[in-house]
């Protein structure tokens, strides 16, 4: 592993995936390094959740490669798993079981080993509310599930975070409070991959953004460039354009 | 034991486990008992019964050996412990058998005949309810187990995570079939209890009653949970896994059945007991008996059988005798041979049906099959054969006087406790592997197959999201 790979925790090179005569995403390539926040943009059909799964090793690609902190998920699926969390639209987690066995089962699944006290402070971590912690999470809300899925990727001490629409139907105050979630995690070093419509959530919260549409990368913008652009404008520019070419 | 646990918590949550099982073992417990309870009812009678047959027949009084031949004697057939559990074919083949001279009787007082008509309808016995039963109840605790995790998510998350599949599967499987084991435990318990306290009881017969049960809950565990990877969802899952009990359980032996039947005709005892006397009572034996009184009395050398040095009616008596078991040997030899293909056809239908599998090595264990009820009538038509040689010979050697003092001949108590009292014990299980070979070969092809179906099972798991 040289040193570029040690900082991009994840890597998709010239990624190409089709099923059948319809091409997915075609060609991309973008990298997040340790502790940045990448929101990846784009309508529905962009491609954006056939590269989530391209990069969790759910789908094969047709061409092009992918690393997880340096290990290649075609080859090695459960290793370059075990150093991922991913969070998807709703967290899908156990009805019966509360939101600490939740945590519990799909830690050690992953093969952490902690107590039970040291689950717990995670929830606190994650300010799941106190009573909710030993309650059935089928009465959970939204953002309840999602800060489950947060403690998970904590109690994983995951590499990478992968993030799919995670403030979708979410209130503000969850919102933001999710939001202050992830920039924790990506000040402790995670490389966070999140795909999203929420273009306000993306301006304030990621490092980097990167506009996907009809399966190709159409625009990136880093740094400084993100507070400083109209990025409704841009986003429905980029999208508009392709769609008439 | 992670996915055990999970399982576990899920299942008692939900009730329906609770619900399902409380049922199941309340059904079994029922079925336990009260077979129990006529088995204790049953042992009593038939000690009763062999202690006063003998005590009857040694306190005949003074008669002629042929009046005692037909006087005649009854035997019981002995019964193991595991009849409890699987009375099997008992019900249809009796338990007592009459032993008189010149005739092979079936055997008498078969239990279905004293049944009530809601009782031919439908025995609820334990061996019924986990044969069919349990298999049902894995089904209904197993069929969403992997398709509701693909339905709701969990399973891709778990994935994502970096589960192993084959772990999970494997965890799962063993969930399953510990369910399943569990509703077995009353019976082992029994068995177990059995093992200490009864004399009668046969180590060697309730470990292949364990094995091969255990090996078929495995086998409906491995099956619902394979269905259960390959499921689009929890409900078709459910159908398939519902359509393969039907045919499994009802289907496949009834046909099975039928088609035994069909391909190796037997005739009904009726016909065959009639077909018995009309070959033994023919001119070919007087022929063969007139052929037998010239010879001996060429061997003595002398011309009238009242100058023979012996009772030449004893002889007689045994010639015919013996005229008999050879026509007796033969037509029951080519019934056998026809049962015994209906066995064999039968049991090679379990490689449809791992129920039939079982179902044949649980009778073969518990002693409730046919080819042990052969054993018994075999062991019981040697034991009347001593008989008749016996009362015959003491006729033909001590009859003479009596009959030149034109008296008939009476023997007394001296010959009738000459006869030994019936002790008839079953071999070993694994002497008899002959009779339930067939269906263990097809019960180990069924784990053979399901493992190997379990290994795509998890490829499929591992392929979840594609």
């Amino acid at each position: 592993m040289n040193n570029e790979d040690q900082t991009n925790v994840i890597s998709v090179t010239n990624l190409s995936k089709h099923f059948g005569s319809y091409q997915a995403v075609n060609d991309i390539s973008f990298t997040v390094k340790k502790g940045e926040i990448l929101a990846l943009l784009g309508p529905n059909g962009a491609g954006k959740t056939t590269t989530i799964n391209c990069i969790l090793g759910f789908l094969k690609p047709n061409a092009g490669k992918v690393s997880i902190a340096g290990i290649d998920p075609v080859k090695h699926v459960v290793k370059a798993r075990q150093q991922l969390a991913y969070i998807p639209e709703q967290v899908a987690l156990y009805p019966k079981l509360s939101g600490l066995e939740n945590l519990v089962y799909m830690s050690k699944v992953a093969g952490v080993n902690k107590t039970n006290a040291e689950f717990r402070q995670l929830l606190n971590q994650v300010d799941l509310p106190y009573f909710a912690t030993d309650k059935a999470v089928g009465n959970y809300s939204k953002g309840m599930r999602q800060k489950v899925g947060i403690a998970i990727a904590l109690a994983k001490s995951a590499k990478a975070l992968i993030l799919d629409e995670p403030t979708s139907g979410l209130d503000p105050s969850a919102s933001h409070e999710f939001s202050e979630l992830i920039q924790d995690l990506a000040k402790g070093g995670v490389a966070i991959l999140m795909a999203t419509h929420d273009l306000y959530r993306a301006q304030e919260d990621a490092h980097s953004i990167a506009i996907m549409n009809q399966g190709t990368l159409v625009h990136s913008l880093v740094g400084d460039d993100i507070k400083d652009v109209q990025l409704e404008s841009l986003y429905l520019d980029h999208v508009r354009a392709v769609s008439t070419c | 034991m992670l996915t055990l646990k999970k399982e576990w918590l899920e299942s008692k949550r939900e009730g329906r486990m609770v619900w399902l099982s409380s049922i199941v073992l309340l059904l079994l417990g029922c079925a336990l008992l009260s077979s129990w309870h006529s088995y204790q009812q049953q042992q009593v009678q038939k000690q009763q019964v062999i202690k006063s047959e003998r005590e009857r027949w040694v306190n005949q009084g003074d008669k002629g050996p042929h009046s005692a031949a037909h006087y005649g004697i009854y035997i019981i057939k002995p019964d193991t412990p595991l009849l409890i559990v699987d009375p099997g074919l008992s019900d249809y083949q009796g338990s007592v058998l009459r032993l008189e001279a010149h005739k092979k009787n079936d055997t008498l007082f078969r239990s279905i005949q004293d049944a009530i008509q809601m009782q031919r309808f439908g025995d609820l016995n334990p061996a019924f309810i986990m044969q069919t039963l349990i298999p049902l109840l894995i089904i209904l605790l197993g069929f969403h187990s992997i398709s509701a995790e693909r339905e709701s998510g969990t399973l891709k998350q778990l994935l994502a995570n970096g589960l192993n599949p084959k772990r999970f599967y494997i965890a799962k499987v063993l969930a399953l079939t510990g369910s399943g084991l569990l509703f077995f435990a009353p019976v082992v318990l029994y068995l177990m209890y059995s093992l200490l306290f009864s004399d009668s009881f046969s180590a060697d017969r309730s470990t292949l009653f364990i094995v091969s049960y255990s090996a078929y809950i495995f086998i409906w565990s491995i099956l619902t949970l394979s269905v259960s990877s390959y499921a689009k969802t929890s409900r078709s899952a459910l159908i398939i896994l519902l359509v393969i009990w039907a045919l499994a359980c009802l289907l496949v032996p009834k046909f099975a059945i039928e088609d035994a039947a069909q391909r190796y005709p037997t005739q009904s005892s009726q016909v065959f007991q009639s077909k018995l006397e009309s070959e033994i009572y023919t001119p070919a034996r007087q022929q063969a008996i007139a052929q037998f009184k010239q010879d001996t009395l060429a061997e003595y050398g002398v011309d009238k059988v009242d100058e023979l040095p012996f009772l030449w009616s004893g002889a007689q008596l045994q010639f015919g005798e013996n005229y008999a078991n050879k026509v007796f040997d033969r037509l029951y030899s080519q019934r056998r041979k026809q049962l015994k293909a209906q066995s064999f056809h039968y049991q090679n239908s379990a490689i449809f049906s791992p129920f039939i599998a079982l179902q044949t090595i649980s009778m073969s264990a518990a002693a409730t099959d046919l080819a042990h009820h052969q054993l018994f009538t075999n062991a019981g038509e040697k034991h009347r054969r001593l008989i008749q040689n016996t009362l015959n010979g003491d006729l033909k050697d001590n009859g003479l006087q009596s009959s030149k003092q034109n008296q008939r001949y009476q023997a007394d108590h001296h010959l009738w406790e000459k006869i030994p009292d019936f002790h008839y014990q079953y071999p070993g299980i694994y002497q008899l592997s002959e009779h339930y070979g067939r269906a263990a070969l097809c019960l180990i092809l069924w784990l053979a197959a399901l493992v190997l179906l379990s290994h795509f099972a998890i490829r499929r798991i591992e392929r979840e999201g594609q």
